[in-house]
Order: structure tokens, then C-alpha cells, then sequence
């Protein structure tokens, strides 16, 4: 066995007492790392640093291949990293909504942008990935731009009720339900309208402040979400509020992606994160002296 | 086995686990490998696991069973199949005959380690398959099952499902998709599942990867093998190791399940009293 082949390397990442495992993406040219940036991955949920489907294995690569260092980690308790973790989703979701691995993520971000030498770190997550990787961006200076996939802006609800879940399986397996499953998000929508721009009484405020103490620093930070045939109608528009009470000095990047899941491990998804991040870390973190820097001037970032 | 002895880990044994993560070569691509490595193993169990679409929602049971066996003195190897999770290799390419290779060539890189200990291959529902392919093959000392489905296409056919709920969420009437449409496409070209791109091939081997006969009857193999195996549904464990869907629990109490398997693993595998 080795710890090392040509593309990857496994690595421990110690933080206190804690040491992280996860891998390391290398470029072509490892040995001329110091101008460049890196990128982190952090786990989506439960997940382990793999991420559903092999996602990140496959954008790790590809950004390693574009010329960004990557490397993937296991949060503490998480993957291969070993550590508590509470028994229940919700409590794990409750304690990603709390920021609780957010010291985690900016230490490892600190620690492989000394130990690599690179200029600085991009930490993506997907979904409770991204809400860590935007508590982490608030507090370190190592961060120096935050990819969100898919992040939410609300706190779980304790107990979804079970006609709900019921529901929601039913319509998954019945012509009519889909039907009915049409009128009630047109209610649900004019339900939107009506409230306004009033934050939904369920929100993640403290997420809030944090993502707007980044915009409003200036950190590139770039959103994709997945938008299936119904996602994002009939709900309160998180993005539109953000980027109204950002500010002048944010370079926040949103984008939706037509047909991808919430996982992005479908063919749309995979292929649309990488094309969409590749693009934005040329213009945003260019590398001296890179031939992929042509693509910087064909780059049309949508502010939407 | 010419008698069954239990072991116990005494207090005073040191056995210090240490995980050690490294990459295996197999050919066309690297294993990703995790050996919970202890001082003096009284026994090696490989740890072989969950098919593609499982594999993170059994990964945390999974590697906690691993620390488990090996604070208590079993050497663990747990390793993704080639073209899964953090081993190289394109999915794509790969069906069983390729992570049955992968099973042959871990036991014999076990084998070579030594000092030679008893090999329980413990496999988890797909893995469970390729543990007692290699099992009926003569390899290892004890087989161990949790969740055996009665074939692959058991393990595939599922995921399958579940990909076509998905995108018919929102058709409505005609432009809802069947079954037999996804089969037709999966013919002509691979088909993306749950992010894994589906050969034809590997559809069609799933049919032919089998328990063997007699291990429908639990202890059968045992009988025609002489050695011990042990099928464990799963069926009563509070959450089930292999799910398909996110969960309730994340990290489930499984102290009761790991307790009792580790209890016979104990009996069924002997431990030589003068340990080499």
C-alpha cells in the first residue's frame, strides 16, 4: 500500500487533538504551488468526503486538472475522521445551522494554505457543506472565496408532520396527486407574495449576518443551485434578499441550474459545477503566467 | 474448525489500533484501503461493503464497526471497490467479476502480511455476495452476512426505482417514464443512477451474481464448507445499515449488533492459545 499515487495523496489535517483525514488533488505542477489557491471541500451533511455519487472525487480531480490544488476533507466524526457525532439528523443538522464546524474548516484551511504554500483557500460545500463553509469564509482571513451549492437559509423542523411525509410519497407515485401537487404550490407561491420580503419566521439569522459580512468584505463568493421542474416556486426568495441587502462590495455570484438534483450528482449537475466553478476561479483567482487565463475575458458571471 | 475456543482481549494486552489509509494497486486502477491496524491481531477480518449507491449511507456504521473489532483486537480492512468512492478506476468499466478481483486480491496481500491469523470475510449486502463467491471458493476461515440479498439485481433494481421516482416527481400522465423505458435506454447507453453511470453489462451480470444455493438456508455453506457462517438480515436492527434514502439516524446506536456479531466471531474463529 501506498499513501500516494500520481494524482492524489491521503493526508491528516491535526487540528488540537483532532486530526482529519482526507485527499489531496495534485496538479501537474505541484512544485510551483505558491501563487496559487487552493480548494476545499467540506462533507455535505453526513456524507463522507466522497460526497453522493463520487461528486466531489470527480470535481476535485477536475479542478486539481485545472490547475487548483483540491483537497477533500472528512469533518470530525464524519468519513474516515474520527470524532462524536450526535445520533439524529436533525441534532447533526442543528449543529451545522449552529456553525459548529466552522473552527474546523477555517483551522484546515489555514493549515494546507501554510503547508502547501498557496495563496490562499476556496472552501465549497453542498447543501450543510456550504452553510460550514460560509461561517468558516466569516472568520479567516486563509479563506478567500466560498463556493455554496444548493445552501438553505432556514433551521429544520423539529417533526415534519407524518400526513406530510405521507403526502409527499404519494405524489411521487400517482398521476392525479402530480395535478393536485400543481395547485398547491401556485397556493404556496401567492402565500409568498403576500408576505413580502419579510424573512420567514424560520430563518437562520446568524447565517444571514455571517453571509453578509462576507459580501459585504468583497469575498467572491459563488452560488449554484439545483432547479428541478418545481424547485424554488412558491418559496421565499433568500437570494433576491441577499443580494438586496448585500451592498455595493459584493461579488456574489448566483446561478441556477436547470434539470440538476439537489446532490448535483446527476450528469446536469456534475458538469454544470464544474463548468461554473472552473469559470469563476479563473476570473477570480487567475493564476501568473496561466494559459487558462484566456478563458478569464470569455467569462460572463451573472449577478442575478 | 477442529473446536471452538473463545478469546477474550486481556487488559493488560496493548492493542493500540492505528488506521492506516493507503492505495492498493489491482490493475487499471488503486483500492482505496483503510487497515485498523492493531499490535498483535488475534484475528483479520475483511470488511467487504455496500454497492455504489449505499455506500454513503452505510459508511459511518461501517467504519465504526471497524474501530470496534479492532479495539478488541481484530485487525480490520476496509477498502472501496475500484471505480467507487475514494479508489480510482471508472465506474463505468466495472462489474462484479472486477470487485470480486478486487475481494481475491486483498485476501491475498492479507495472506502474504502474516503471521497467518484466522479470516472472517464479512460482506454487507452486495459485499455479502462477493464474500461468499470467494467463501465457497475455499477462501477464509468464517463468513459472516449482513443483509445478503438473494442476488445483485436485488441491490441494483432498487436504486434503479428510486432514480425513476425522482424524474417523475413532476411528469404528470404521459410523460411519466416506465421501467421498461429506462431498461431500453440502459441497452443502448450508459444510464446515470444516483450518480453512478450504469453499463448494460453490469444490469445484465446482476442477474448471475447469486447466494449460492445453499446459502438461502442459513448455515448451509457451513455444512458444505465446514466452516462457520452466519447471515444476519438486519431486518431488527433499529436502522438499517443500507437504506437508499437519507435517514433518520446518522449515527445510530448499533452497540447491540456489533456486541453480538462480535461475540460470534469470537466462537466461531480459533485462536490458537499460543499466539505466534
Amino acid at each position: 500500500m501506498v499513501e500516494a499515487i500520481q494524482s492524489r495523496e491521503l493526508i491528516t489535517v491535526p487540528i488540537g487533538e483532532v486530526r482529519l483525514r482526507g485527499t489531496y488533488h495534485r496538479t501537474h505542477a505541484d512544485s510551483d504551488s505558491s501563487a496559487r489557491t487552493g480548494v476545499l471541500f467540506v462533507n455535505s451533511g453526513y456524507a463522507p468526503r466522497a460526497a453522493f455519487g463520487d461528486s466531489a472525487v470527480y470535481w476535485a480531480d477536475a479542478f486539481a486538472n485545472f490547475g487548483f490544488p483540491s483537497f477533500r476533507l472528512d469533518l470530525p466524526g464524519l468519513g474516515d475522521s474520527e470524532g462524536e457525532l450526535p445520533e439524529t439528523w436533525l441534532e447533526l443538522s442543528q449543529l451545522i445551522n449552529d456553525g459548529h464546524f466552522a473552527p474546523y474548516v477555517s483551522k484546515a484551511a489555514k493549515g494546507l494554505t501554510e503547508r502547501f504554500r498557496l495563496s490562499g483557500m476556496v472552501v465549497i460545500g453542498h447543501c450543510g457543506g456550504a452553510i460550514s463553509a460560509v461561517y468558516a469564509g466569516a472568520e479567516s482571513k486563509y479563506i478567500k472565496g466560498v463556493v455554496a451549492l444548493d445552501p438553505y437559509f432556514f433551521r429544520n423542523e423539529e417533526v415534519r408532520p407524518a400526513i406530510r411525509q405521507e403526502i409527499s410519497v404519494w405524489v411521487t407515485r400517482n398521476k392525479v396527486a402530480g395535478q393536485l401537487g400543481k395547485v398547491y404550490r401556485r397556493l404556496k407561491k401567492v402565500g409568498v407574495i403576500v408576505r413580502g420580503a419579510k424573512l420567514p419566521a424560520n430563518t437562520n439569522l446568524t447565517l444571514i449576518r455571517n453571509w453578509n459580512r462576507l459580501a459585504s468584505a468583497g469575498i467572491p463568493m459563488l452560488v449554484l443551485n439545483a432547479r428541478g421542474p418545481s424547485q424554488s416556486r412558491g418559496q421565499f426568495d433568500y437570494f433576491r434578499y441577499l443580494q438586496q441587502t448585500a451592498g455595493g462590495r459584493s461579488r456574489v455570484a448566483i446561478r441556477f441550474i436547470d434539470g440538476a438534483h439537489h446532490s448535483f450528482a446527476d450528469n446536469v449537475g456534475k458538469a454544470a459545477v464544474r463548468h461554473f466553478v472552473e469559470q469563476w476561479l479563473n476570473a477570480s483567482f487567475p493564476r501568473l503566467e496561466s494559459k487558462e487565463n484566456a478563458f478569464a475575458e470569455e467569462l460572463t458571471v451573472n449577478h442575478e | 474448525m477442529a473446536s471452538q475456543r473463545y478469546w477474550q482481549v486481556s487488559a493488560t494486552v496493548d492493542i493500540n489500533p492505528v488506521e492506516q489509509a493507503g492505495y492498493f494497486e489491482v490493475p487499471g486502477a488503486h483500492l482505496y484501503t483503510v487497515v485498523h491496524q492493531v499490535s498483535a491481531p488475534l484475528a483479520r477480518v475483511l470488511l467487504i461493503g455496500a454497492f455504489a449507491s449505499e455506500r454513503h449511507t452505510s459508511y459511518l456504521p461501517w467504519v465504526r464497526w471497524a474501530r470496534y473489532l479492532a479495539a478488541r483486537g481484530t485487525e480490520c480492512i476496509r477498502f472501496d471497490y475500484r471505480g467507487m468512492g475514494e479508489s480510482t478506476g471508472s465506474f463505468e468499466e466495472m462489474s462484479f467479476s472486477s470487485w470480486a478481483e478486487d475481494v481475491e486480491l486483498l485476501v491475498a496481500w492479507l495472506d502474504r502480511r502474516g503471521p497467518r491469523q484466522p479470516l472472517l470475510l464479512h460482506g454487507l449486502e452486495l459485499g455479502a455476495l462477493l464474500a461468499s463467491q470467494a467463501f465457497t471458493a475455499g477462501v477464509g476461515d468464517a463468513l459472516l452476512m449482513w443483509a445478503p440479498p438473494q442476488s445483485a439485481n436485488e441491490v441494483l433494481r432498487p436504486a434503479l426505482l428510486r432514480r425513476i421516482a425522482v424524474d417523475n416527481m413532476f411528469r404528470y400522465g404521459n410523460e411519466r417514464k416506465g421501467v421498461a423505458e429506462y431498461l431500453a435506454q440502459l441497452d443502448r447507453e450508459p444510464l446515470e443512477v444516483e450518480g453512478y453511470q450504469w453499463s448494460s453489462r453490469l444490469w445484465r451480470d446482476s442477474f448471475h451474481l447469486e447466494l449460492p444455493a445453499g446459502a438461502k438456508v442459513a448455515g448451509t455453506i457451513a455444512s458444505d464448507c465446514k466452516r462457520p457462517v452466519r447471515t444476519v438480515p438486519l431486518d431488527k436492527c433499529p436502522e438499517p445499515l443500507v437504506k437508499g434514502s437519507i435517514s433518520v439516524l446518522v449515527d445510530p446506536d448499533l452497540s447491540g449488533l456489533f456486541a453480538d456479531n462480535f461475540q460470534w466471531i469470537t466462537t466461531a474463529l480459533v485462536i490458537s492459545a499460543e499466539r505466534q
